[in-house]
């Protein structure tokens, strides 16, 4: 993947993955949550680029490192860095 | 749960323009997932400094400084035909056209007929997202039999306005050999990047027409949440409009 520059993300970090989100680049659609296997994604205390909710996850270890949610985000504002790999 | 602030790269294709995200799309909007797929398809090809990419008018247009490539925006279904003319200008440039289902199926389905029939060596990319999105939510030629619309506030009627086109399987029918022909969907998103990779490859290997068509989602005019969106590109549109690969060269047609 690219190195693109630096933006602020908040991290959440569990046993598989840690789970980062970029307010700057989240719209708040939902799409992410509808696709998590394990239901963990839920929207958050803070806001993303309209002023309107962002998305955290409830419980970070249950998180499987699937990556759906990175997936279907059309705006990149979710990376989930896998423990172990670069 | 903690969550603290970080500084971290974004996980974005090489060939996305950093600087114009986030990108004018709505929230959840399916053009987004589309040039996600095919920003990450332009970059496993290595393509970057070749492609020279045209949007239409609609909301195909809001994608005109999305890439860091050569890019050009032309009138309502025109971007084949302004494509093409660049393609044969400078073939070895690698020509993308990038439009709406009401840009390539109504207003423009000569140019897309006349280039699939001509076997031009560019690839057309298609969204359709059952309605006219840039302008609030008119039904186009792909709008599902009984889905309301801004100009169908009762639901289409196909006695009175037809059934939704089927854009590939048409395309497919006409196109000569070495076209390559398929229909994606953002409810399958690594499918979609295979097909868009092997639409852009046909061209690069001087093959043909290449088209893809993208079931994708409109959830501004839709007025639609985030789970009835996906249920309604997963379900309601996938019903009618069937994901697959339509013509392939080399492969003998399935009859
Ligand atoms: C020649 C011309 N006719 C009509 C219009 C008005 N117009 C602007 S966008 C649009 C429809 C866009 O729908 P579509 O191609 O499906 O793209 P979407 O916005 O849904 O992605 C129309 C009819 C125009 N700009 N130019
Ligand atoms: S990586 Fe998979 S399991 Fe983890 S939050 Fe994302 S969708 Fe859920
Ligand atoms: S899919 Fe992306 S933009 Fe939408 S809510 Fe999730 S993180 Fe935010
Ligand atoms: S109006 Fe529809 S197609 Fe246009 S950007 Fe918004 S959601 Fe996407
Ligand atoms: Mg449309």
């Amino acid at each position: 993947m690219s190195e693109t520059a630096k933006k602020v993300a908040l991290t959440q970090d569990g046993k598989r993955a840690s789970f980062n989100l970029f307010p700057d680049l989240c719209k708040g659609c939902g799409l992410c949550m509808q696709k998590c296997p394990v239901n963990i994604i839920t929207w958050s205390t803070d806001l993303g680029v309209y002023g309107t909710p962002a998305v955290c996850t409830t419980d970070q270890d249950k998180c499987i490192a699937c990556k759906n949610c990175e997936l279907v985000c059309p705006d990149a504002a979710i990376r989930i860095i896998v423990k172990g790999k670069k | 749960m903690t969550r603290e602030k970080i500084a971290l790269s974004p996980a974005m294709p090489k060939c996305w323009n950093p600087e114009t995200k986030p990108h004018k799309f709505c929230p959840g909007c399916g053009h987004g997932l589309a040039l996600k797929m095919l920003g990450e398809a332009i970059d496993e090809l290595d393509i970057q400094d070749r492609v020279i990419f045209g949007c239409d008018i609609g909301c195909s247009l809001l994608s005109w400084d999305f890439f860091n490539v050569d890019s050009v925006q032309t009138h309502h279904g025109r971007t084949t035909p302004v494509i093409t003319g660049i393609k044969r200008a400078r073939p070895e440039l690698i020509g993308i056209a990038y439009m709406g289902d009401g840009g390539g199926y109504a207003i423009g389905a000569q140019h897309l007929v006349n280039s699939a029939t001509r076997n031009e060596k560019v690839t057309a990319i298609l969204i359709n997202n059952t309605n006219y999105g840039m302008t609030g939510g008119q039904m186009a030629p792909t709008t599902l039999p009984g889905q309301k619309t801004e100009t169908t506030p009762y639901g289409r009627d196909p006695e009175e306005t037809g059934y939704p086109t089927l854009g590939p399987e048409m395309v497919a029918a006409i196109a000569k050999e070495g076209a390559y022909v398929a229909r994606g969907s953002i409810a399958n998103l690594r499918q979609l990047k295979k097909f868009l990779k092997k639409a852009i490859q046909n061209q690069v290997d001087g093959n043909g027409f290449s088209f893809v068509e993208v079931v994708s989602s409109c959830p501004t005019n839709w007025r639609t949440n985030a789970e009835a969106t996906w249920s309604f590109v997963e379900k309601d549109m996938a019903e009618y409009f069937h994901v697959g690969e339509f013509k392939v060269p080399g492969q003998k047609e399935e009859k």
